[in-house]
């Protein structure tokens, strides 16, 4: 027979598990320290990759000058002038994905929590029965 | 107000409904919409400003999730961008490839306000946008809308020097980066602008989560004023040229179109707000619920008067019944038997069986 309670549940669960419940676990497959890791991982991929697609438009833009001066300028300190920026989005983007990632991966947990409860709730609703 | 409930009822119903083919049919629209627009006001690739392609595109963007629009929008202005010059196109690439790396990878969930925010502002309603993201999303959702204000003024900067591009020469492919860039980085209008729909997006959002009455309202209507004394201080500083009186009609606009996400959103009635305050073991429990404004499902009642002529008796018979959603009282067969004595009278038919108790009250006597 038809169980009201339990069928309820069990769509809630079924939308939740379809929705927002589909990215949680996928957050919630992994340990806290490896999944933030993965992702401060991508974003310094992504400040590489930006940087230095800017870096070369900052070249192209200013092509000329930067032709004329390259004799004259002191390449090493250049260099190190780069990579000191480089280094300063790295680390600005790097804890910015931190936080968030962070952040994040404490909203999935507690809503997974949630429906791991739920879980729980409705296997005691089969028992009953 | 009842009729407007049951208007946002009956809405809801026909979506939940056709959720399958509604959704479809709204993005296919959204495309449509934007890829025209796109067509129109760049148009530099004649072979793109075709209404088959564009609308083989729209129809694939019905099917595909949301961030296919966004995708196909990027890939049109970038092969337009291309059609103009080879550098403006790079400069396009490098702007979307760090807005999808740096930013949009934070919420991905609103990469469709991208598409919706330049869509806006072409149609002089910008400031839609950061109200109703407020409304509807959440502090990152700043992120995006500022990714759209940010495709917004690249657009204009390129159609906007469009035609001295387009008489340079091959070999002034330098020349052309820079105007590009110089134009989207000197562009003070463009940071006024992304600085208020930030402010407001993020206002908005933290009121209308507070506890109090009428926070949506509160929300909607704080929102658009912050918004628009940031325009203007923005304006008093870096002279912007911000039309004032399409501000305050832009910001009306704003609050008619939240008012209505609210309505279909957040409908609570406070009158009848309650308080209570319980405890467990553990915590002390203040709890403020206040109801949704609902109506509830209306009913039918119909009356079918049929002239009767069966043998010596000459009468009408009315028979009530009354219609729901799922509820059909059907009248049982020879249901008249045993009531012809009452001639030439009029007769009341209802099935006394299949009645409940509350759907009785609402039946009309005729006797």
């Amino acid at each position: 027979m038809l169980n009201e309670e339990r069928v309820i549940l069990m769509t809630k669960m079924a939308s939740y598990e379809g929705n927002e419940g589909k990215k949680n676990m996928a957050i919630g497959k992994f340990f806290r320290s490896d999944y933030i890791g993965i992702q401060v991982l991508k974003s310094v991929l992504s400040v590489t990759i930006c940087y230095a697609v800017c870096f070369a438009l900052y070249i192209f833009y200013d092509f000329e000058v930067f032709m004329q001066d390259l004799y004259k300028m002191d390449l090493i300190a250049f260099a190190v002038q780069v990579l000191k920026y480089y280094g300063i989005a790295v680390v600005a983007y790097g804890l910015l994905s931190y936080v968030v990632y962070s952040w994040r991966y404490a909203k999935a947990k507690k809503s997974l929590k949630c429906y791991y409860n739920n879980l729980k709730k409705l296997y005691s609703l089969y028992q009953e029965q | 107000m009842t009729g407007l409930l049951e208007f946002r009822d009956k809405l809801k119903s026909i979506y939940s409904h056709n959720e399958v083919f509604i959704l479809p049919v709204v993005k296919f629209l959204v495309a449509l919409l934007t890829l025209g627009l796109i067509n129109s006001h760049m148009g530099y690739m004649t072979k793109l400003d075709n209404l088959a392609i564009v609308l083989i595109v729209a129809l694939m963007c019905s099917f595909l999730p949301k961030g296919a629009i966004v995708l196909f929008a990027a890939v049109f202005t970038l092969l337009h961008m291309y059609s103009l010059s080879i550098e403006v196109a790079l400069v396009g690439l490098v702007v979307y490839l760090l807005l999808f790396l740096l930013f949009l990878r934070f919420s991905p969930k609103d990469s469709l306000a991208v598409v919706i925010t330049p869509l806006l502002c072409v149609m002089q309603i910008p400031y839609v946008v950061p109200v109703a993201m407020g409304l509807l999303g959440t502090p990152v959702s700043a992120i995006t809308v500022s990714c759209g204000v940010i495709v917004y003024y690249l657009l204009v900067t390129i159609t906007g020097n469009a035609t001295a591009i387009s008489t340079m020469g091959e070999e002034e492919a330098i020349a052309k980066i820079r105007m590009i860039v110089d134009g989207l980085l000197d562009n003070k209008s463009m940071l006024v602008v992304i600085a208020s729909f930030a402010i407001t997006v993020i206002v908005v959002y933290l009121i209308r989560r507070m506890s109090i009455d009428y926070s949506w309202t509160i929300a909607i209507v704080a929102g658009a004023m912050i918004n628009l004394i940031v325009m203007l201080v923005g304006d008093l500083i870096y002279d912007t040229n911000v039309s004032i009186l399409n501000a305050v009609v832009g910001s009306v606009v704003a609050i008619a179109v939240a008012k209505v996400i609210e309505f279909f959103r957040f409908c609570v009635d406070y009158s009848r707000t309650e308080k209570v305050q319980f405890e467990d073991d553990e915590y002390y429990y203040y709890v403020k619920a206040v109801p949704k404004m609902t109506v509830a499902a209306q009913t039918k009642t119909v009356k079918r008067i049929n002239t009767q002529t069966r043998g010596d008796y000459y009468g009408r018979s009315v028979t009530t019944e009354r219609t729901g959603r799922s509820r059909n009282y059907q009248e049982p067969r020879g249901y008249n038997k045993g009531r012809e004595h009452l001639n030439g009278g009029r007769s009341m038919t209802i099935s006394s069986e299949q009645m409940t108790d509350d759907v009785q009250d609402d039946y009309e006597e005729i006797f």
